[in-house]
C-alpha cells in the first residue's frame, strides 16, 4: 500500500479550489486539518501528489509545527495552557491540576497541554479551548475565566506613531479613513521615491529584531528588476514577552494593511501576503474582515485607490513554530519547504518568496511607516530622545501592575517605563530584573534599570532590544528558574538545523536543571556547571547559523552577570528566593 | 584586462571563480586543514556542523566556510586559537549527543569521521553530558542498519537520497534535538521509495548507518586473520562502477569476499554504486558459481578447457548458419557488457552471421 499514492477525493477539491492562489502550502493543509481535524495519510499522499512534493518531505515538513496533527484527536479539544516566561510566574503546575477537572462552560478532553508563548503575556495565563482563548487563569480561579479580549495599549504622555490612532476607533475602513487613513497609496503610486525618502529621513528600522533600515531594504527592491515581487509581513510574533503586533492588528489592521500596500505601490509588488502566527485565530478573523473590507472600498485589490495600480493582500496562518518568525525560515515554511533558515547571503530583498525580491518586514515596521509616509520622515525622527529616532513599542508584562503595550521615545529609560508608567512591581515589591527583547536578549538587572531602550545602549549591557518585550521579574523570583524558562523555550524551538543551537540549547537548560534540582535537594552536579556554560555560549554566539542561536547565549551571559550569588548559592544546594524545592526531579 | 578576483586564505592570496565558496578554495589551495561534519563534496552545503567556521576580516562573527561565496578582496583566517577551541567544543558537544559504545560499524571500516575529529582535536565524550539524541529504528530490512543512536543530525543522508539518488525516501522529523531520520509516517524502509542503494550509509560520518552484511561479518565462521582491500570494478553492468572488495583471510589462507564499499575517488560513479553493486556479492562465495565452461554431455553438463568449449562453439554456430541461414541466429548483448563489447558483438552478427538481428536486454 505505502507505495501505491493514496486518493483522498475532498483534499483533491480543496487543492483544486486553493492550488491557483499565491503561496497555497500553507492554507491547504489548514483546510485539510479543519476538515478532518488532523491529516490523514491519503491527503498527505494527495497534497504530495498534486504540489510535487516527495511525500517524505511533506511529512517531514508537517512534523516540524506544533499544530498540524497526524493523528485523529477526538471531537472534543484538549485544554492549552501557556508554559512560557511570563506564564510560568503563575503557578503553573498547580494550575494543571485545576484546569484538567475544571468546567469552563466548553467541552474539553480533561487533557491540559503546555503551550509555548501564544502572546497574551498581558492577561496571563491564557487558556485555549479549540480556537476559544481565555484569560487571566491563575490557581484558584481556574474554572470560570472571561474571554479573552484584546487590550488597547496604554498611553504615555509621550506623542506616539504607531499607535497615535489607535484608540479612536480605527479598526474599521470608515474609522481609519477618517483619520487621514491610506491617504499615502495616491502619493507613493505617482512619487514613490519621496515614500523611500520619508522613510530613510525617519530612521525606521526592523522592528522585529534585526533592525535594518526599512527605507533602505524598500529601495533595494524597488531598483531590483523582476516581473514578480513579493511583500511579506512577518506576523509570526513568537517571542515570549511580545503581544505588540496582535495589538496593532487588532485595533489598527488597516494601518498595517496600508503600511503593505505602500510598499507594494512603492516596490512594484503587486501581492503581500501575512505570514499570521497560529496562536491569533481571533486576529485572522478580524484582520481577514479589514481585508475584505479595504477590497471591497477599492482601495486594495485590482485598482489601488484608482492609480490603475494592483495590490492583492492575503492572509497566510502558520502552523506553530518560532523559527518561522526568522525571514527566511518564514519564507521557506510559505513555499512548502522544511522551515529551517536559508543562509543569507543572498538576501530577501533580491532571492526572497520563491526566489523573487521580497520586502519581507513585522507588522509594526509596516504600521509605523504607514503613519511615516503620512506625517513625515522629519517628524518621526525627532520623537527619539537624544540622537535616537523615533518610538518604539514595548510589550510588559510578569511582575508589573499594568502589564500592556507601551509606545515610546526610542531613549527613554528603561526605569521610566518600568515604574512611572507600569506602575512598579504590585505588592509593595522590588523589580529584581526583567527580560528584554521578550527573552532572547537575556535579562537586564535591578542595578542598570535606568539603562535607556535604544539598540546601543542594550548591546553594551550585554544583552538587545530585539522586538521589544520586556518580563519584570520581581525579588521573589529565582533567576536561574527565570533562565530556565528562556532557554527551555529557546531549545523547544530550536529548528534542528545547526549543531551549536540544537545542542547547546539543550545543554544549557540541563545543567540549568540540574542546579535547581540541587537546589531542591537532588543531587549536586558533577560537572563544571559555570564552566560549560561558557563554553556553550562561545559556541552558541559565534557559531550558530542563525538569531535564534546567536541570542541563546544572552540568557545564560546574563544571569551570569548580574546574579552570579543566585547561581552559586544553587550550585550550592541553596534556593535563596525557596522556590526551587519542589524542583528535584 | 579584468584582474581576476583574490581571497586571502591564511596569508596566502589566491584567485577563484566566482561562486566557489571559502571551503572549496581552501582545500583546492591545501594550505589549511578545515574540519567538517555535515559537508560531503557530492552534495549542497548545508551549514548545519558549523565546524568549518572560519574568521573573515571586517565580520563580527565567525561564517561557515561551506556555504561562504569567496569575495574579491576578503581575507579569511581558518586556524585561530579561539576558531580551534570552539571547534574542539563543538566535537565534544556532538561526542555528548551518542552513547559512549562506538557504532558497530566501526570494526568493518575503522575510525568515523567524528571519532576522527574527536582525536585530531584530543577530546573525548566527558563534557556536556546529557540526554542523548535519536533512536536506533532497526525495521528489518535485510542491507541497512540504522542505528540512529549514533546520528548527530547532520542529515547528509538525507540529502544524498534527495540530491544523488532523487529517492526521496527518508526526511528529518520533529525540531531542535528531538529531530529524527524517518521514512514517510515511520514506517520500514521496504515500505518507503528507499532503493536500497546504499549512499546514505558511505555518507554516514558516524557509524548511524551501515551495512548489515558487514557488521560483524569478519568474525563469523572462521576468524579472520588478515583483512584485505582490494580496488575493483563492479562486475553488474556496463557502467564500470569503481568498487572496494572487503576481504577476510583466515588462518588457513582461504579468501572469503565479506563486503563492498564504494569508491569516492572512483573515476565513473564517484562513490555512487546501486543495490546490486553494493549489496549483490554473494555469487563470489557461491558453491553454485561457475568456476569453468561446461558442456552438455550425454544429457549432463560437464566442465570442459576453454579450447574445448570455444572450438565447440564456433563449430554449433557455423552449423546453424550452414543449415538454416542467416536469420536462424539473433543476438542479444547482455547489460552488463560494456559499449566495447556491445559493439563487438554486432560487429560478429552482421559480419560473421550475416543478419542485423541484433538487440540488447537493458529494457529498465
Amino acid at each position: 500500500m505505502p507505495l501505491t499514492d493514496l486518493q483522498d477525493e475532498r483534499t483533491a477539491a480543496i487543492i483544486d479550489r486553493l492550488e491557483g492562489e499565491h503561496a497555497p502550502f500553507l492554507s491547504i493543509l489548514h483546510e485539510i486539518q479543519d476538515h478532518y481535524g488532523y491529516l490523514p495519510e491519503p491527503a498527505l499522499h494527495e497534497v504530495s501528489r498534486r504540489l510535487a512534493i516527495p511525500l517524505a518531505d511533506l511529512y517531514g515538513t508537517v512534523t516540524f509545527y506544533h499544530y498540524f496533527r497526524l493523528e485523529d484527536p477526538g471531537p472534543v479539544p484538549d485544554i492549552w495552557m501557556c508554559e512560557s516566561s511570563a506564564c510560568c510566574l503563575r503557578g503553573i503546575d498547580s494550575l494543571e491540576r485545576e484546569l484538567a477537572s475544571s468546567r469552563q462552560g466548553r467541552p474539553h478532553s480533561g487533557r491540559v497541554v503546555r503551550i509555548p508563548c501564544p502572546g497574551r503575556c498581558d492577561i496571563a495565563v491564557p487558556i485555549f479551548i479549540g480556537e476559544e482563548v481565555f484569560a487571566t487563569a491563575e490557581p484558584g480561579a481556574a474554572g470560570d475565566l472571561p474571554v479573552a479580549t484584546s487590550a488597547l495599549p496604554i498611553e504615555t504622555g509621550h506623542e506616539e506613531c504607531a499607535f497615535s490612532d489607535i484608540r479612536k476607533e480605527i479598526a474599521s475602513l470608515e474609522g481609519y479613513r477618517a483619520v487621514g487613513g491610506y491617504s499615502t497609496l495616491t502619493r507613493a503610486a505617482s512619487d514613490p521615491d519621496s515614500a523611500i525618502g520619508e522613510l530613510k529621513a525617519s530612521g525606521l528600522t526592523g522592528r522585529g529584531g534585526a533592525g535594518f533600515p526599512t527605507g533602505i531594504k524598500w529601495e533595494a527592491v524597488r531598483n531590483e528588476s523582476s516581473d514578480l515581487k513579493y511583500i511579506v509581513c512577518n506576523a509570526d510574533e513568537g517571542e515570549p514577552g511580545c503581544f505588540k503586533d496582535r495589538c496593532l492588528m487588532d485595533h489598527a489592521p488597516h494601518q498595517m494593511i496600508e503600511g503593505m500596500a505602500l510598499a507594494g505601490l512603492v516596490t512594484g509588488a503587486e501581492i503581500g501576503i501575512v505570514y499570521l502566527r497560529y496562536e491569533y485565530p481571533e486576529t485572522l478573523r478580524s484582520l481577514q474582515a479589514a481585508i475584505d473590507e479595504a477590497v471591497a472600498a477599492g482601495v486594495i485589490g485590482d485598482d489601488c485607490m484608482g492609480t490603475g495600480r494592483a495590490f492583492h493582500l492575503v492572509i497566510r496562518r502558520g502552523a506553530g513554530a518560532y523559527i518561522c518568525g526568522e525571514e527566511t525560515s518564514l519564507l521557506n515554511s510559505l513555499e512548502g519547504l522544511h522551515p529551517f533558515p536559508r543562509d543569507k547571503p543572498p538576501f530577501p530583498t533580491t532571492h526572497g518568496l520563491f526566489g523573487r525580491p521580497t520586502v519581507i518586514n513585522n507588522v509594526e515596521t509596516f504600521a509605523t511607516a504607514a503613519v511615516i509616509v503620512r506625517r513625515g520622515g522629519e517628524w518621526f525622527s525627532r520623537l527619539g530622545v537624544g540622537e535616537n529616532q523615533g518610538t518604539r513599542i514595548f510589550s510588559v508584562s510578569g511582575d508589573i501592575s499594568r502589564p500592556g503595550n507601551y509606545e515610546l521615545p526610542i531613549g527613554t529609560p528603561l526605569s521610566t517605563l518600568l515604574n512611572d508608567l507600569a506602575g512598579g512591581a504590585p505588592g509593595g515589591r522590588s523589580i529584581q530584573g526583567v527580560t528584554m527583547a521578550g527573552i532572547s536578549g537575556g535579562f537586564v538587572g535591578a542595578e542598570d534599570l535606568d539603562v535607556p531602550l535604544d539598540s546601543g545602549s542594550l548591546a553594551a549591557l550585554g544583552g538587545m532590544l530585539g522586538a521589544g518585550g520586556i518580563i519584570v521579574h520581581d525579588d521573589s523570583r529565582c533567576m536561574v528558574s527565570a533562565a530556565r524558562a528562556s532557554m527551555n523555550f529557546l531549545a523547544h524551538e530550536s529548528c534542528g538545523k545547526c549543531f551549536p543551537c540544537r545542542i547547546g540549547t539543550t545543554r544549557a537548560t540541563e545543567i540549568l536543571d540540574e542546579m535547581r534540582s540541587h537546589a531542591g535537594g537532588g543531587p549536586c552536579p558533577s560537572r563544571d556547571s559555570i564552566g560549560e556554560l561558557a563554553d556553550l555560549d562561545e559556541v552558541m554566539g559565534e557559531a550558530s547559523a542563525c538569531g535564534l542561536g546567536l541570542a541563546a547565549p544572552f540568557v545564560t551571559r546574563t544571569l551570569m552577570k548580574y546574579w552570579p550569588d543566585q547561581v552559586r548559592a544553587h550550585l550550592d544546594g541553596t534556593c535563596p528566593k525557596g522556590t526551587c524545592k519542589e524542583a528535584r526531579t | 584586462m579584468i584582474r581576476p578576483p583574490v581571497i586571502t586564505i591564511d596569508g596566502v592570496e589566491t584567485t577563484f571563480t566566482p561562486g566557489e565558496t571559502v571551503l572549496e578554495v581552501t582545500k583546492r589551495l591545501g594550505v589549511a586543514e578545515v574540519p567538517h561534519l555535515c559537508w560531503d563534496e557530492r552534495l549542497d552545503p548545508a551549514g548545519s556542523c558549523r565546524l568549518c567556521i572560519v574568521e573573515v576580516e571586517g565580520r563580527r562573527t565567525p561564517g561557515a566556510s561551506c556555504t561562504l561565496r569567496a569575495e574579491d578582496g576578503m581575507v579569511i583566517r581558518t586556524a585561530s586559537d579561539k576558531l580551534r577551541r570552539m571547534q574542539g567544543h563543538l566535537v565534544q558537544m556532538v561526542l555528548s549527543e551518542n552513547p559512549a559504545e562506538v557504532s558497530p560499524r566501526n570494526a568493518d571500516v575503522g575510525p568515523t569521521e567524528l571519532q576522527q575529529l574527536a582525536t585530531d582535536f584530543g577530546v573525548s565524550r566527558d563534557r556536556f553530558l546529557g540526554r542523548e539524541s535519536n533512536r536506533s529504528k532497526d525495521d528489518g530490512n535485510p542491507l541497512l542498519l540504522r542505528d540512529y543512536d549514533h546520528c548527530i543530525s547532520c542529515y547528509r543522508c538525507v540529502r544524498i537520497c534527495d540530491e544523488v539518488e532523487a529517492d526521496h525516501a527518508i526526511t528529518m522529523t520533529g525540531r531542535g534535538f528531538a529531530k529524527e531520520i524517518a521514512t514517510p509516517f515511520d514506517r520500514g524502509l521496504l515500505d518507503s521509495t528507499c532503493t536500497l542503494c546504499g549512499q546514505c550509509v558511505y555518507t554516514c560520518p558516524t557509524g548511524a548507518l551501515a551495512d548489515k552484511k558487514m557488521v560483524g561479518a569478519a568474525e563469523r565462521g572462521a576468524p579472520a586473520a588478515e583483512q584485505k582491500v582490494t580496488r575493483s570494478i563492479c562486475p553488474y553492468c556496463g557502467t564500470g562502477c569503481s568498487i572496494d572488495l572487503h576481504s577476510k583471510v583466515d588462518a588457513d589462507g582461504t579468501e572469503t569476499v565479506i563486503g563492498v564499499t564504494p569508491a569516492l575517488d572512483g573515476p565513473v560513479n564517484e562513490g555512487a554504486l546501486c543495490i546490486k553493486g553494493q549489496f549483490g556479492f554473494d555469487f563470489v562465495n557461491s558453491g553454485d558459481r561457475l568456476r569453468k565452461p561446461m558442456i552438455r554431455k550425454d544429457g549432463e553438463l560437464t566442465e570442459v578447457e576453454w579450447d574445448e568449449a570455444l572450438d565447440y562453439t564456433a563449430q554449433r554456430l557455423r552449423s546453424i548458419r550452414d543449415d538454416h541461414g542467416p536469420k536462424a541466429f539473433y543476438s542479444i548483448a547482455s547489460g552488463r557488457a560494456p559499449g566495447e563489447g556491445g559493439y563487438m558483438l554486432q560487429k560478429f552478427q552482421r559480419a560473421v552471421m550475416g543478419s542485423n538481428f541484433i538487440d540488447n536486454c537493458s529494457r529498465a
